[in-house]
Order: structure tokens, then C-alpha cells, then sequence
């Protein structure tokens, strides 16, 4: 039986979602062994590859659909949502989060 | 089958399959590999893959400790990149499915990515494209950097092409399995042509842009006595090369046996057969071949070599070389003979543009105009000369001054050694370089004042027929049979006749078979040329008399077209030695 997690988040980076957030999903991704895929509008992206998350272009206040298929998918979509609702704040990012919650 | 011609810088002939270099702008050597090829190919694929991780890594963790992390994220990022599955797997089944080499499926799917990214409309991941085509000339520089290592392991006897090879690529060719190259930039001149010349292996230079037609792998001709490749050639032209290749073969053994033979003509005239050398080991093979001195030692290298100027020491070592290996016979050592933009030390003493190089401040100009870097190498020459017999040679005189004031700074020299007691030689002969049409009018007003002429033919004919020969657009102008040049040459050999003055030819002319029968018939008794013609010249003297020589010469002096001269003297040589002819 495959399990199946799903989560809607808003890009609410300047730049939108450029390498330095796709790389972090691409880390946080890859933890995982379920499928995961990242959708914007008609287009979808697998989370565990930088080509395809960069050529979905999400731009500053895009709406993304995180869905995770298989083992630990709950996990996976909530460790990625965070990365979003943290607006990746990471030191790396080289980013002021923006104001505000994402929802 | 396609044709290409260039610039013939090293002769003979010879079939084989390819290898294509990268270039520096990591050109694609080959699009696609052998079906038995693609398991070996795919180990190549990912231990560049690993290589090229490894390097991201270091890259990024030098960014973290040196600038900080957020340069080092961007490293972090390419990393990502670098190790994206889907890239990977759309690369490698391109390479399994496809049977396309590594480095041009990586290529195509990389560029792939980057173009979509670039038309998604967005400023910056349209910048992002920059992030991928870094990672793909990463992934190329590994795979063909990997490759350039393979002409160190080569296991068959291939033909190089490449965009360029540098002199020290030339010289580290194995001449155990590399059979002939071709390139696409290069001159006469340039030092990997004068390599390829010393490592006797058949090689044409300047074919312009024709490696984007060939991807490795196919079969190509160098025909390197008349600077053409041939691209997959027909059954045909194969068979016929093939013969050909046979045919020099034979005879290059057959010369071989010639070296301990004396240059002398049927009837008993003896002929002179020096080497021209650019690199001091080049002596060596002079001597191998039978010649009996240097006729012309070009010490540019010494300038180039480095970016810095040689100090009298440099000069002397590499003298010394070059003397050490032509014992008991004359060594003419020509004086610095580039433009100032050649010359480190110098170029900041140029306008800031060269207008025209070939008539600007080079050669004998050039150190008239720089007296300490003259004396320099002055000096070394005549210390050099207490070993043997060392003749000084001065490029490029156009006008008697020239020569007095470099007859003057010789004399300082010789006052300033002698006052510093250092040991050296004073009677060394001093020549000229007769390569300026200026020149030959004044000869005999010249030959007052020298020991020697050399005829240098190559400037010779560029500056009387005002042609550039590297310049595709009007190479065709520059021939050596132009009667005009025949005129030229005849007139040096009667004003140094007159004043009891040697003359040797040396350039070009001097190296090829066809031009040799005319200039003995017009007086020459003297020919510095390249090692490798050596045999070939002397097989023509051999089967030359002094008198009909003299017929040659005078019936090439009544024809008037250059077409006409040299389509006869060529038919003489198929007379006088059939086999030369190819």
C-alpha cells in the first residue's frame, strides 16, 4: 500500500526559488526514499533533482504542491514545508526571510 | 571524402585513423563510440563524474572557509547539480542506447537544461544557464583532460588532429604510434612546426576551421609534401596514397644511405649542405643527416622560449650546445630576429599598436635599437666562438648603416671583453642576411663590407612580391620560381663573385628538391636547409652535372611566369630523379 502526503506551500523569496533553495530541497529530499514531486501550476518537478526544480521557474509568490509518495511521505513533505515556512532560512541562502507567514 | 589544404610543414605521406584533441574551448572530439566501446566509455563517464564531485568539494569548502558560506552554498549548489540523478541517467543512457561518446552526450544534455532554462523568461535563471555551462566545460575539462593523457598510452598507430598543439605537446608525441597531425592554427614558422620537422613524422599546419567535420575515428591521409588532408577518403585516393606512401618509404631508406656519400656533383663539384636549426638539439639531427655545419641557427627561441630575456649565460649554454654537436665545422649564428612585440623587455617600448609587424621594429632593427640586449648575445657569440668556428649573422639589413653600426657595437663588444679578459674570439666573419630587396640593389656595395651572404629566401620573396603568405587571401601570390626572385638571386651571386664573398642559401627554397638544380646553375655553391631535406638535396646534387645545371638556370631565366619556372624545374627533377617526384 503506498502512502500518500500532500501540502501546499507559497514561495516568498525575492529571487524566487533560485540554486541556493533548490540545492537545500535537493538535501532534504534526498533523506528520504519515497518519491517526492513538486508541482506548480500544470508543471511538476522531482524534488531530488536540481534541472528539473530550477526549470519550474517559482517565482517570489508562487503556490507549490509538495506530494510525497511511499515510505516516511509524511516526514518528507513536512521537513520540506518547513524549509519553505522558514523561508530556507539557512545561512547559506544569503536571504532576509520575508515578513510574515507564508499562510 | 573531403579535401582540405594548409601549409605543408613536414613531408611524407601517411594513411590512418584519427584521434581529435580537445581544444581549449573543449571542442567535441568525437560524437559517437563503438558499440563494444560503450561499457569502457560509461566507466569513463562516472569516474569523471566522481572526479568532478570531488573537485565541487573542495571548491565548496575552500568558498566556506576562505570568503564564507554563502559563496560556499553556491558550490553546495552545483554540487546538486553536478550530482542530479535525472542528468545523469539522461546522460549515461545516451551513452548506452545511443552509443554517443561521454563527452558529447554530457554536452548536449547539459545544454539542453541550459537552453530551457534561458527560455523560461526569467532574468535569472536565464543567468543561471551560466551555472550549467560551467559544469559542463568541469565535466569536459575531466574527459578530455583524461584524454590528451591517452596520447601517452596509445596502443595503435593513430593521426593526431587538433586545433593546436603546443611545442611541448609536439614534442612529447609518440612517434612509436603518432603517424602524422594536422592543425588547425600554425604557420611555417611556428615552433610546432619546426618540431614536427625534427621529429620526421608528416605534418600539415593552417587548415582553418574543419575540426567540427570529423569526430575521430575515420580514416585521413596527411600529405605532408603537399599540405593537404584528405577527410575519408574513397578507394581510390586510399590506393592511391597508399602506393605513394610505399614509394616514400623506399626512398626515404634508399637516402638514408646517403649520409656518409660526399654532396658532390657527377663531375666532381663539391656542394655544401648545412642544417637550419631553431633548438640547439636540432644540431644533432643535422649531423645525423650528413650535414657539415649550421647555416643557420635562429636563436629566436632563446627569447621565446621564456618570458624573460635570456642572459648572456643562456646564450652561451645554448651556443656552446650547438657547437659541441657540430664539431670541425661553421656554426652561423643569426642575431635576434623578431618584431618588438616578441621581446619581453621591449614591449613597453612600442607605440601601442604594431601597425604593420613585418616593415615595424624587428630583427637587426630591434637591437640597434635595444644596444644592451644586442650586446648581450654579441657576447656570448664570440665567447662561444673560442670552440669552434662561429660565424655572426645580422637579419634584415636594408641599408649599409645598419651593418656599420652593427660592426661598431661588435667592436665595442670585442674592446670590452678584451678589457675584461674573459676569453673569446676576435676574427669571427661577419654576414648578412640578403632578405631585403634593398639589399641585393646594394649587393655589391654590401659585399665590401662582409664575409658571407645568406640568401634568406623566404622574407626575400615576401618583401619584393609584397605578400604575405600567411594571409590565405593572397598566399597563392608567394612563389619562390617567380622571375623576378631568379633575378634577385642571380644578382647576389654576381656582386659577392665580384668581391670574392660566400653565398649560401637558406629558407624555404633551399629545402626543396625542385629548386635545387637552378640554384646551383646560377652559381649557389651553399645550401643551409632543414635537416629532413638534407638526403633529398644531396641525391639531387649527385645526380647533377655543373653543366647542366647551368642549362637549367638559363632556360628558367628566359620563362616569365612563376607558373612556367617552377612546372619546369619540377619536370627536370623528374628527370634528374625520378623518384622525388611524388
Amino acid at each position: 500500500m503506498t502512502y500518500t502526503a500532500q501540502k501546499t506551500v507559497r514561495v516568498g523569496l525575492e529571487q524566487g526559488l533560485h540554486m541556493v533553495p533548490c540545492s537545500l530541497i535537493v538535501r532534504t529530499a534526498e533523506r528520504f526514499s519515497c518519491e517526492i514531486q513538486i508541482q506548480k501550476e500544470d508543471r511538476s518537478a522531482d524534488a531530488k533533482t536540481m534541472l528539473d526544480l530550477l526549470t519550474l521557474s517559482a517565482e517570489n509568490g508562487s503556490v507549490l504542491v509538495l506530494e510525497a509518495r511511499g515510505a516516511e511521505a509524511g516526514e518528507a513533505v513536512k521537513a520540506l514545508a518547513r524549509l519553505f515556512e522558514s523561508n530556507f532560512d539557512d545561512p547559506a541562502s544569503g536571504w532576509q526571510p520575508a515578513t510574515g507567514s507564508d499562510r | 571524402m573531403q579535401i582540405k589544404r594548409g601549409i605543408a610543414v613536414s613531408p611524407g605521406v601517411v594513411t590512418g585513423e584519427v584521434v581529435v584533441l580537445g581544444t581549449e574551448d573543449f571542442r567535441i572530439p568525437q560524437r559517437f563510440v563503438s558499440i563494444d566501446a560503450v561499457e569502457t566509455e560509461l566507466g569513463r563517464f562516472r569516474s569523471t563524474l566522481d572526479a568532478v564531485w570531488e573537485e565541487i568539494e573542495e571548491n565548496e569548502r575552500l568558498a566556506r572557509e576562505q570568503l564564507g558560506d554563502q559563496f560556499g552554498a553556491i558550490f553546495g549548489a552545483h554540487l546538486q547539480m553536478a550530482r542530479d540523478p535525472k542528468l545523469i541517467a539522461e546522460i549515461e543512457s545516451l551513452i548506452s542506447e545511443k552509443s554517443l561518446s561521454p563527452e558529447y552526450a554530457s554536452s548536449r544534455v547539459l545544454r539542453r537544461f541550459a537552453r530551457d532554462l534561458q527560455n523560461l523568461g526569467n532574468q535569472y535563471h536565464a543567468e543561471r544557464a551560466v551555472d550549467i555551462f560551467d559544469l559542463e566545460k568541469r565535466i569536459l575539462r575531466h574527459l578530455l583532460g583524461e584524454r590528451r593523457e591517452e596520447l601517452l598510452h596509445l596502443r595503435a598507430p593513430v593521426i593526431v588532429l587538433a586545433h593546436n598543439l603546443t611545442p611541448s605537446e609536439t614534442a612529447s608525441l609518440d612517434r612509436e604510434f603518432v603517424m602524422g597531425f594536422a592543425t588547425e592554427v600554425g604557420g611555417h614558422t611556428s615552433h610546432t612546426a619546426i618540431l614536427a620537422g625534427a621529429l620526421e613524422i608528416p605534418a600539415v599546419v593552417g587548415l582553418g576551421h574543419f575540426l567540427s567535420d570529423v569526430s575521430g575515428g575515420e580514416m585521413v591521409i596527411i600529405d605532408g609534401n603537399h599540405g593537404e588532408v584528405i577527410l575519408e577518403p574513397d578507394d581510390e585516393t586510399l590506393a592511391k596514397y597508399r602506393d605513394l606512401e610505399e614509394r616514400v618509404h623506399s626512398v626515404t631508406e634508399r637516402l638514408a644511405s646517403l649520409k656518409t656519400l660526399p654532396a658532390e656533383t657527377i663531375d666532381g663539384e663539391s656542394i655544401t649542405l648545412l642544417g637550419n636549426i631553431e633548438f640547439p638539439e636540432e644540431a644533432e639531427v643535422c649531423r645525423e643527416r650528413g650535414a657539415k655545419g649550421i647555416g643557420l641557427y635562429r636563436t629566436e627561441f632563446l627569447y621565446l622560449e621564456r618570458n624573460q630575456i635570456p642572459s648572456e649565460e643562456d646564450h652561451y649554454e645554448a651556443y656552446r650546445k650547438v657547437i659541441a654537436a657540430a664539431p670541425d665545422h661553421p656554426v652561423t649564428i643569426r642575431t635576434l630576429d623578431v618584431g618588438a612585440d616578441k621581446v619581453p623587455e621591449t614591449i613597453g617600448e612600442l607605440a601601442p599598436d604594431v601597425i604593420n609587424p613585418q616593415l615595424g621594429l624587428r630583427s637587426v632593427r630591434l637591437s640597434l635599437h635595444n644596444i644592451p640586449l644586442f650586446k648581450t648575445q654579441l657576447r656570448a657569440i664570440l665567447r662561444a666562438a673560442v670552440d669552434g668556428d662561429v660565424r655572426v649573422m645580422f637579419p634584415l639589413v636594408s641599408n649599409l648603416m645598419e651593418l656599420r653600426q652593427a660592426r661598431m657595437i661588435l667592436g665595442d663588444v670585442i674592446d670590452d671583453l678584451e678589457e675584461q679578459q674573459v676569453p673569446f674570439r676576435r676574427d669571427v666573419q661577419v654576414g648578412i642576411m640578403v632578405e631585403v630587396p634593398a639589399a641585393v640593389m646594394l649587393a655589391e656595395e654590401f659585399a665590401r663590407e662582409v664575409d658571407f651572404f645568406s640568401i634568406g629566401t623566404n622574407d626575400l620573396i615576401q618583401y619584393t612580391l609584397a605578400v604575405d603568405r600567411a594571409d590565405p587571401s593572397v598566399a597563392n601570390l608567394y612563389r619562390s620560381g617567380d622571375p623576378s626572385i631568379l633575378r634577385l638571386i642571380r644578382n647576389v651571386v654576381s656582386a659577392a663573385a665580384k668581391h670574392d664573398v660566400a653565398v649560401t642559401v637558406c629558407g624555404q627554397m633551399s629545402s626543396d628538391p625542385v629548386f635545387i638544380s637552378l640554384l646551383i646553375g646560377m652559381g649557389i655553391r651553399q645550401f643551409s636547409s632543414t635537416p629532413h631535406a638534407i638526403p633529398e638535396i644531396k641525391e639531387v646534387i649527385r645526380n647533377l652535372t655543373i653543366e647542366s645545371a647551368e642549362q637549367i638556370a638559363a632556360h628558367a631565366l628566359t620563362l616569365d611566369l612563376a607558373r612556367d619556372v617552377e612546372n619546369y624545374l619540377r619536370g627536370e627533377l623528374h628527370r634528374i630523379c625520378p623518384d622525388l617526384v611524388l
